[in-house]
C-alpha cells in the first residue's frame, strides 16, 4: 500500500518536473528555432547591378569612416573614466599615458538649518581645457567652510587660499571643475573629490605638459 | 466473521482509493499536457505574429540584394553612429559582429569592451534585410531601465561632518559592490530588450543561473509569469525579441552609470 502511494507521488513529482522544464526550457527553446520562423523570404540575390552597387557601396562606406574618424581630436585629449576612476591620455588614437584618478564622490551636502545644499559629482560629457597654471593657490570655496562646520570668511580673506592642496599644476575646466594634483595620495582611484579629477604628481605631469587650452576632457 | 468482513471492507476501500488516485494522477498529467499545448501555441504564435507586423511596416520596399547586405549593415552602422555623435550625451555601439561594446561620447570612442558572450532572439536570425534597417538603420532610443545595482548612488550627508561619518564614507565608497551580481536591462524601440549582464568567466554566469541568483534565471520565471497572466485573460503573450550580451563585471558597471536614461543605442548584428 506505501509502496503503490510513493509510486503515485514520484508519478506527481515527474509531471511536476517534466512542466517546469517544458515551460523553463523547451518552449523559450522551440520559441527561438528555425521551426517556427522559418528562413528570410524577401531577399534577391540575381540583380545584374550587383557589382556596380558594390563598388559605390563601398566607397560610401569609406567615406562615412573618415567622416565619423574626424571627431576624433587629432590633438590631445582624455578620457575619464568616474566609475573605475581611471583616466586615459590620448594623442589622435595613441594612448600615451593611463593611470588612477580620482573624482567626484557623488554626494549631496545638506543642512539642517537652511535649505541651501551642493552636490558633489563629476559631470558627465565634454568639458575643454580653459586654462593651465603651474603652482596653483585654491581659493576655497564656501563649501568647503560650511563642510567642517566654519563660518564663512568674507570674500579676499587669508583663510580662503591654500598653497599646495592642488600639487604642482592645474587645468581649468569652468564651472569651478579642474584637473588637479593632490596631498591626499592615499584614497586615489576612489570617489573622494567633490567634482574635480584629482591625478597622481607624475600623471599630473605628462597631462598638463601634453594638453593644451583647448584640449577635450571626455568624461563618462 | 466479523474480522473477515472488516477486513474485506478495508481492502475494497483502498481499491476504491488508489483507484480515485490513479484517475487523479491521469487527469493531473491531462491538464499539465492541455497547459503546455496551449501555452506552445500561443507563445509560438506570438513570435509569428510579431515577425508578421515587422514585415508589413516594410511592405512594398525594393527586397535587399543578399550578395550586398554586409556592405548595408556597414554603411548603417556608421550612419547611425553618425547620427549618435551629433548628439551631446553618451551614447552605446554595440557590434555583435566584432563582439565589441562601446561608449561613444561625440563621436569619440571613450570606453571600449570585449563581449564574453552574446545570445540573440531567434527572431533577429531570421528576419530579411528590410526587417533589419527598419529597425537597426538608425540609433535606438531607450524607453525604460531597469538595474541589479544603484544607477546613480547619490549619498545624503548633513553638516558639519564629523570624524567618524566620515571615515564610515570612505569605507562605504571603497566598493560596496563586490557581492552583488551587476546586469541592467533596457527596453528599447521597437520593442527590443537589450540585457548586460557582468561576469567576469562563463563558468561563473553558469553557477549564476544554476544557482537562480543569476539575471538570466530571474528574466525567464518573469518572462513566464508574465506569459501566464496574458494566457490566463486568454490572450496571446508578448514576444519581445532579446540580445544578451555579458562582459566583465567593472565594465558592465561603468556602462551602466555612464549611460543617460534615454540614451542613444546603436547595434549591429
Amino acid at each position: 500500500m506505501v509502496r503503490t502511494f510513493l509510486i503515485y507521488m514520484a508519478l506527481l513529482l515527474v509531471g511536476i518536473i517534466f512542466f517546469a522544464s517544458m515551460i523553463l526550457f523547451a518552449i523559450p527553446a522551440l520559441q527561438e528555432s528555425a521551426f517556427v520562423l522559418p528562413g528570410v523570404s524577401q531577399t534577391r540575390t540575381d540583380d545584374g547591378n550587383a557589382e556596380s552597387q558594390r563598388v559605390s557601396l563601398d566607397k560610401e562606406v569609406q567615406k562615412l569612416q573618415v567622416k565619423l574618424d574626424k571627431f576624433t581630436p587629432t590633438n590631445a585629449y582624455i578620457i575619464v573614466n568616474t566609475s573605475d576612476n581611471h583616466f586615459f591620455l590620448y594623442k589622435g588614437k595613441q594612448l600615451i599615458r593611463d593611470g588612477k584618478c580620482s573624482t567626484g564622490k557623488n554626494e549631496r551636502l545638506t543642512f539642517s538649518n537652511s535649505k541651501k545644499e551642493y552636490v558633489f559629482h563629476t559631470p558627465q560629457g565634454v568639458m575643454h581645457v580653459q586654462s593651465k597654471q603651474p603652482d596653483p593657490v585654491w581659493t576655497k570655496p564656501d563649501w568647503a567652510f560650511l563642510e567642517d562646520g566654519l563660518p564663512i570668511p568674507p570674500p579676499g580673506d587669508a583663510s580662503r587660499y591654500e598653497k599646495g592642496t592642488l600639487g604642482k599644476y592645474k587645468l581649468v575646466l569652468g564651472d569651478g571643475y579642474m584637473i588637479h594634483g593632490t596631498i591626499y595620495k592615499r584614497f586615489m582611484g576612489q570617489n573622494v573629490t567633490h567634482g574635480c579629477i584629482r591625478l597622481l604628481d607624475d600623471d599630473l605631469e605628462v597631462v598638463y605638459k601634453t594638453m593644451e587650452v583647448g584640449s577635450k576632457v571626455y568624461i563618462y | 466473521m466479523m474480522k473477515d468482513n472488516s477486513a474485506e471492507s478495508f481492502d475494497s476501500l483502498f481499491v476504491k482509493k488508489r483507484n480515485g488516485l490513479k484517475i487523479f494522477i491521469i487527469l493531473f498529467f491531462l491538464i499539465l499536457l492541455a497547459i503546455i499545448a496551449v501555452y506552445t501555441y500561443l507563445t509560438i504564435g506570438a513570435v509569428r505574429e510579431r515577425m508578421e507586423k515587422a514585415k508589413m511596416k516594410v511592405e512594398g520596399a525594393a527586397p535587399v540584394n543578399a550578395s550586398l547586405i554586409d556592405l548595408m549593415k556597414d554603411k548603417a552602422w556608421i550612419e547611425s553612429r553618425l547620427k549618435m555623435a551629433s548628439s551631446d550625451s553618451i551614447g552605446l555601439s554595440i557590434d555583435l559582429e566584432q563582439h565589441l561594446i562601446q561608449l561613444e561620447l561625440k563621436g569619440v570612442v571613450v570606453m571600449s569592451s570585449k563581449i564574453r558572450e552574446s545570445s540573440i532572439s531567434g527572431f533577429f536570425k531570421r528576419m530579411d534585410g528590410n526587417v533589419y534597417f527598419d529597425m537597426f538603420g538608425s540609433p535606438l532610443t531607450i524607453q525604460r531601465f531597469e538595474s541589479s545595482i544603484e544607477k546613480n548612488p547619490l549619498r545624503v550627508v548633513q553638516a558639519p561632518k564629523d570624524t567618524i561619518a566620515a571615515a564610515a564614507a570612505v569605507a562605504i565608497k571603497k566598493d560596496s559592490l563586490q557581492d552583488k551580481s551587476v546586469y541592467w536591462t533596457v527596453k528599447l524601440d521597437h520593442d527590443i530588450e537589450l540585457n548586460i549582464q557582468g561576469i567576469d568567466s562563463i563558468s561563473e554566469a553558469k553557477s549564476k543561473y544554476k544557482l537562480g541568483k543569476g539575471f538570466e534565471f530571474k528574466r525567464d520565471v518573469k518572462n513566464i509569469l508574465n506569459s501566464f497572466q496574458q494566457i490566463k485573460k486568454l490572450k496571446k503573450p508578448n514576444y519581445t525579441p532579446e540580445i544578451l550580451i555579458s562582459i566583465p563585471e567593472n565594465e558592465a558597471k561603468s556602462i551602466l552609470r555612464a549611460l543617460p536614461r534615454n540614451a542613444s543605442v546603436t547595434i549591429r548584428i
